[in-house]
């Protein structure tokens, strides 16, 4: 079988990924969403379901994976490191890299009037793909802070006017491992503290919902009716 | 106009006419046969595909206490057949809210099969000096089990598990000084002096989330 993609996950160096891709004539592919494929069964049942998905895809599309640029350094976590050697020992040619960038590029999706869903999709575009269009700047209504949800259903539960904060806003900024960029939110405005549940960043989401005042919420698979309910309360009765 | 809190056991239906209110309790496994049966405003998860406007349980709860409830800061909890639910507020604001689904076995459902196993009533049952932990609803029938082994009666064994959950919907819900409760445990009069061990407790009954649906904006 031809061997078509490059498979990444995290938020790995452009020029790693565009490297990658040009060196084997492949496209870059994000192994981080759910694809629906069957689990590979190599991690525990308590590893985040991003990580297991991106084990998941990654050894069903073995045979169409030239690569793997692996995320494995402060920009993103330890299971992505370590799952990046297990990938190795799976016969995957893995590239592991860290991203340390500290030069912000302009936030330009993170604050537009758009919906969540087609947002929090486009800023993930941003890892390989820099954005270049236009987006009509809105004021928050409401903010997101957190990650891409393993169930977008979740996203669409928001208004359009919702700002998106956390580590989606350092991608968008092309500085994964900003830890103060991740921490910034605004205070006046209401915020969702989302992680996917097992994640380290479920510490740093209860401190500053903690800090800030919000709601706290997180999801392991598919996301539940109290999540929806908690979401769906908290944007009608939520004040600041 | 009819309104509905559909329930994972019990129904509460509010029929409203100009009138008069009635309030009609009944079993949701006849309202799931009963297909005849439309609503205006349903909350519940079974009443989803049966109503004209739909609100989640948290938003029925919260918008029936703020109207039933006057003071700026209060926690209301809603313990139902297999789920705890609360929302906190300050200065009449949500502050904090959790709903408690998955670990939530060991309330209204449990307690109302071990009645009816044991012969039961917790409304002849005085508050157990003693607990059992709960974690969930298996492992406090497990205990229940334990302590009728090691010679407990059956009465005061379910006493002791009522206590420990009257102990952790306290927790649960940020262990307030005073809990307004909701739901069909605000019957269960052993629950209610269990939970008095822990904090003021004022019931406001099982059609709280009706006022609630009453009082929101279609």
């Amino acid at each position: 079988m031809r061997k078509r993609y490059v498979g990444f996950y995290g938020c790995p160096p452009l020029e790693a990924i565009r490297e990658a891709c040009e060196r084997t004539s492949s496209v870059p592919l994000d192994l981080d969403g759910d694809f629906g494929h069957p689990s590979a069964g190599i991690l525990p049942a308590t590893s985040c379901r991003i990580i297991r998905n991106i084990a998941d895809n990654a050894l069903f599309l073995k045979e169409e994976l030239s690569c793997v640029v692996a995320a494995v350094g402060e920009d993103k976590c330890d299971a992505g490191r370590f799952l990046a050697r297990i990938l190795e020992e799976k016969g995957l040619e893995v590239f592991p890299v860290e991203n340390k960038n500290r030069v912000r590029r302009k936030i330009v999706l993170a604050t537009a009037r758009m919906p969540l869903k087609e947002k929090m999709l486009a800023i993930m575009e941003t890892v390989h793909t820099p954005f270049e269009g236009k987006a009509e700047f809105c004021e928050p209504s409401v903010a997101f802070w957190g990650v891409l949800p393993h169930d977008l259903r979740l996203l669409e539960l928001f208004p359009d006017t919702t700002w998106v904060y956390g580590w989606t806003r350092c991608v968008e900024a092309g500085v994964p491992s900003d830890l103060s960029l991740e921490m910034e939110v605004d205070p006046r405005v209401k915020t969702i503290f989302f992680t996917q549940s097992f994640c380290a960043k479920q510490t740093l989401a209860k401190h500053l919902c903690e800090k800030h005042g919000g709601l706290l919420v997180d999801s392991d698979g598919p996301i539940s009716h109290s999540l929806i309910a908690k979401v769906e309360a908290f944007l009608r009765f939520g004040n600041k | 106009m009819l309104i509905a809190d559909c329930g994972t056991t019990w129904t509460k239906i509010k029929r409203i006419e100009e009138e008069e209110t009635s309030l009609i309790v009944r079993p949701t496994k006849e309202i799931l046969e009963d297909r005849s049966l439309f609503f205006e405003r349903g909350t519940g998860h079974m009443a989803k595909s049966r109503c004209a406007h739909y609100e989640n349980e948290l938003v029925a709860l919260a918008s029936g206490a703020l109207s039933r409830i006057e003071e700026k800061d209060f926690t209301v909890v809603d313990v139902g057949s297999r789920d705890t639910k609360f929302v906190s507020f300050k200065n009449r604001s949500l502050e904090r809210m959790d709903w408690n689904q998955a670990c939530g076995a060991s309330t209204g459902f449990t307690l109302e099969l071990l009645s009816r196993y044991y012969e039961v009533d917790f409304n002849e049952l005085g508050p157990s000096f003693e607990e059992i932990s709960i974690t969930c609803g298996v492992f406090a029938i497990e205990k229940v089990f334990d302590a009728i082994l090691a010679g407990a009666t059956p009465s005061e064994s379910l006493a002791r598990m009522v206590k420990g959950v009257a102990r952790s919907v306290h927790s649960f819900a940020g262990s307030p000084k005073v809990v307004y409760l909701s739901g069909g445990l605000c019957e269960n009069s052993c629950f209610l002096r269990s939970l008095s061990s822990f904090a003021e407790v004022i019931p406001l009954g099982r059609d709280l989330l009706l006022e609630g649906l009453e009082k929101l904006e279609s």
